[in-house]
């Protein structure tokens, strides 16, 4: 792979992968992907691993946390970062930010995988509200620090319902079952869960 | 599922995290389709499960990934010229075609389920129907049933009219009308009249509320006792009435009244 010289965001600043890459601001961090999917639009292969730099371990983590292998999260990674090479226009801006949107998909996928199903949604389908954009923060890791302190914060049992339903794929009845809870207790817990993670973010 | 307008946050949470059974899936799929306020907040779920995602402790790509990649795009990249020589017409269509071969049957799989859902959805709404339906008709057979009984007690030759009025008061002629124009359906029931010449009749008028000119609404005798009734004559339906009055005519009836009017008698308000 060698350096593009047209590319319009340095070398320094493509990779999300590196911790020590110094933060940016949210919308230029937008921008610089918008530029780099253009690019993508008309077959740029550095600008397509620049994306990858840049989001590929994310995904690959989210996968690899929801499959526990690293073979079949590699899969899914490259699964998705081929799709949108080969068809850019499944993300566009109205999506929110192409990272948060990546870690959707990646999660849908991995459980679409740990289930041994056929992607049961569309790409297409996942879109985020406008406000969300990961890769600022994410850059600086405050935002994983964030989630994670909030995550932790909440009552067991809702942390459990959210992890069953979230990183195992279980169906509301099938977190019910395991359990002993009422389905509309399960549902409550989760939505109480996420809206914990959202009340954190917006305040 | 729905509150009748919108699907639940609960169950737009789970169905972001594919959690929801297809049957339900693609109920809310449906909805989501046709309502922006749902979408709106099925945004704000997917923003909330980003923020999860991110919880993850970070992961490195495994040794070669990257690498790995990028040879898979540039082997696409190659392929291309290859399909699309500049002088030369293909026989046939270029890689459309696998493409199109592969997502075809999905795509008409996704035409059939949501083909289904709409047809299910129909079946369960013309059920509602039906049973909307089989409800009324019982109430309506329920009260023909009751109007038929009232109808045989009014109209039994054998049914006794009693008057009850003060003592040795002698009874003054009188009649009650009950008329539904919206259905051009009248009843009158008199008692007290008197005894007419075997030439004679007693006509019952409808006065339209219009200022038209009345209309003939039955012809009558009394029997022994006095009493006499109309019952669903054959008049107009929708004329409102202004009044009713009932007057004596030669046998056969008249186009118009003649006067004396024995009884008459205002409408109240139509309570229709």
């Amino acid at each position: 792979m060698t350096e593009n010289p047209d590319n319009p965001i340095k070398a320094s600043e493509r990779s999300l992968n590196n911790p020590s890459v110094a933060p940016g601001p949210a919308r230029m961090r937008s921008a610089e992907d918008e530029a780099l999917l253009e690019r993508v639009r008309a077959k740029d292969q550095n600008s397509m691993t620049d994306l990858f730099d840049r989001y590929g371990s994310m995904v690959y983590s989210v996968a690899l946390r929801i499959l526990k292998d690293p073979g079949n999260a590699e899969d899914v990674m490259q699964d998705i970062f081929f799709q949108l090479w080969e068809n850019p226009a499944v993300f566009n801006s109205s999506r929110g930010s192409l990272g948060a949107w990546l870690l959707v998909v990646a999660r849908n996928r991995a459980i679409d995988s740990l289930r041994r199903r056929k992607p049961s949604d569309s790409v297409e389908d996942v879109v985020l509200a406008a406000k969300t954009n990961l890769a600022s923060e994410a850059e600086s890791h405050s935002m994983m620090d964030k989630v994670r302190v909030v995550l932790n914060g909440l009552p067991s049992e809702q942390q459990k319902s959210l992890e069953l339903a979230y990183f195992e794929g279980l169906s509301h009845s099938e977190i019910a079952a395991q359990t002993g809870d009422p389905l509309g207790t399960v549902k409550t817990r989760i939505r109480s869960a996420l809206m914990s993670v959202r009340k954190a973010f917006n305040a | 599922m729905t509150d009748d307008r919108h699907i639940s946050p609960e169950d737009l949470t789970l169905y972001a995290m594919q959690a929801l059974t297809q049957e339900e899936s693609a109920e809310v799929r449906l909805h989501l389709a046709e309502c922006p306020q749902c979408r709106e907040e099925f945004a704000e779920i997917h923003s909330d499960l980003s923020f999860v995602a991110m919880s993850v402790e970070q992961q490195p790509l495994p040794q070669g990934a990257r690498q790995r990649f990028i040879n898979r795009i540039a082997a696409t990249a190659q392929e291309a010229p290859k399909t699309e020589p500049a002088d030369v017409i293909p026989m046939t269509p270029r890689r459309a075609i696998p493409r199109k071969a592969v997502w075809l049957p999905w795509v008409a799989v996704a035409a059939l389920v949501i083909i289904s859902v709409a047809l299910a959805l129909q079946v369960r709404f013309l059920n509602q129907e039906l049973e909307i339906e089989t409800t009324m008709i019982g109430a309506r057979n329920a009260e023909t049933l009751k109007a038929r009984k009232l109808l045989d007690v009014l109209t039994a030759p054998t049914a006794q009219h009693v008057v009850l009025t003060a003592g040795k008061t002698p009874p003054a002629p009188s009649a009650r009308a009950v008329y539904l124009a919206s259905r051009g359906a009248l009843i009158l029931q008199a008692n007290d009249l008197r005894a007419l010449p075997a030439d004679k009749t007693y006509e019952l008028w409808i006065i339209p509320a219009n200022g038209s000119a009345p209309i003939p609404a039955g012809l009558f005798r009394p029997d022994a006792s006095g009493s006499a009734s109309v019952v669903l004559p054959a008049i107009p339906q929708g004329v409102e009435a202004k009044a009713f009055g009932i007057t004596v005519e030669n046998v056969g009836g008249s186009n118009t009244p003649t006067a004396p009017i024995l009884l008459s008698g205002a409408a109240a308000t139509s309570g229709e």
